[in-house]
């Protein structure tokens, strides 16, 4: 939160800073909806159907979407799993470490809201948005593959609806 | 051995103590009662013709009506036998005593069984939790009627 995020602010109050800003905005946007990088990052069954997402056969790379290896190189997230109060808190250091915008999937019904485990279950927690924050909810067990990429197609419809002048709202403070 | 086999050596040298459940199975099922759980243990490990050198399961089970039962599935690779023996604890104070020195398989199930279930394992070498969080100070979670934070019992249908 330094004074460079309240600047796109400040510029679009100056007459014709509006077609700076939702220029800008474009190029960004389109640059970032193009180019999400996910975290390599599975929890349980899950991972495997956004494996196959990632494999050639679904090829997230046409969307310019690679698996990273770290946190750190990562835009998005997919919580692919059965998170359980244990692993919750490496999630929640892993959504932390993650450079800002960063997006999150809750893949499944036991990332969405326990799924299967919501009975009677001492061990998983009811869904990962408690933890931290979620982009988009994908229902299935498991979810297939398709709706994995519809998925990103409505994310990609999301970021590109975003303003430079929202950046001052800090996104991790939800 | 056969069933029959593994029955007959283990009743000859346990007598009364040991009680065999009837059953179709393809392995022997025995309760062996608590005085006699040690030895017995010690007796499938050691004895030439048993040799039950392997221990791939050791369980806790809470019934519905209040017992708890401590289910060990040994195996002999040796012999290519198998058996399963179970031994009925005290319900108000389930204690046992360690078979981890015997089998060392059997330390991680022990303090498995002592985190989920409460079942004490007397001279254990380490009992310290093995599987739930840190900060978990809820009790025994796989305790029949247990309820806990968030937790939410399934409906009656």
């Amino acid at each position: 939160m330094g004074i460079i995020e309240k600047v796109p602010a400040y510029i679009e109050r100056l007459p014709g800073g509006g077609i700076v800003t939702t220029s800008m905005d474009w190029v960004l946007n389109q640059s970032r909806a193009s180019s999400l990088w996910y975290m390599l990052f599975g929890l349980a069954c899950c991972a495997i159907e956004m494996m196959a997402a990632g494999a050639s056969r679904y090829d997230f790379d046409r969307f310019g979407m690679i698996f990273r290896a770290s946190p750190r190189q990562a835009d998005l997230m997919f919580v692919a799993g059965t998170v359980t109060h244990k692993m919750s808190k490496r999630v929640k250091l892993l959504y932390e470490q993650m450079a800002e915008p960063s997006y999150v999937f809750a893949m499944g019904g036991c990332a969405c809201n326990g799924g299967p485990f919501y009975y009677d279950c001492y061990s998983v927690l009811k869904g990962i948005d408690q933890v931290i924050p979620v982009d988009i909810y994908i229902p299935g067990c498991p979810p297939r593959p398709e709706s994995l990429m519809e998925g990103c197609l409505k994310l990609q419809e999301k970021i590109k609806k975003e303003k430079m002048s929202d950046w001052a709202s800090d996104r991790k403070e939800v | 051995m056969t069933k029959e086999q593994i029955t007959a050596r283990l009743k000859d040298k346990f007598g009364p103590e040991l009680e065999i459940v009837e059953n179709n199975q393809p392995e022997p099922y025995f309760y062996i009662s608590m005085a006699k759980y040690y030895e017995l243990c010690s007796y499938a490990k050691n004895d030439p013709q048993l040799d039950f050198d392997f221990l791939f399961q050791l369980g806790a089970v809470h019934y519905p009506d209040d017992r708890f039962e401590v289910a060990l599935c040994l195996c002999s690779h040796e012999k290519n036998h198998k058996a399963v023996v179970k031994v009925r604890l005290d319900h108000d104070n389930p204690e046992t005593v360690t078979i981890s020195d015997i089998w060392k398989a059997a330390n991680w199930f022990e303090r498995e069984a002592m985190e989920l279930f409460g079942i004490g394992f007397f001279g254990h070498p380490d009992p310290q939790p093995l599987l739930l969080y840190d900060d978990w100070d809820y009790g025994y979670p796989m305790r029949k009627g247990w309820t806990g934070p968030d937790f939410v019992p399934m409906p009656e249908k």
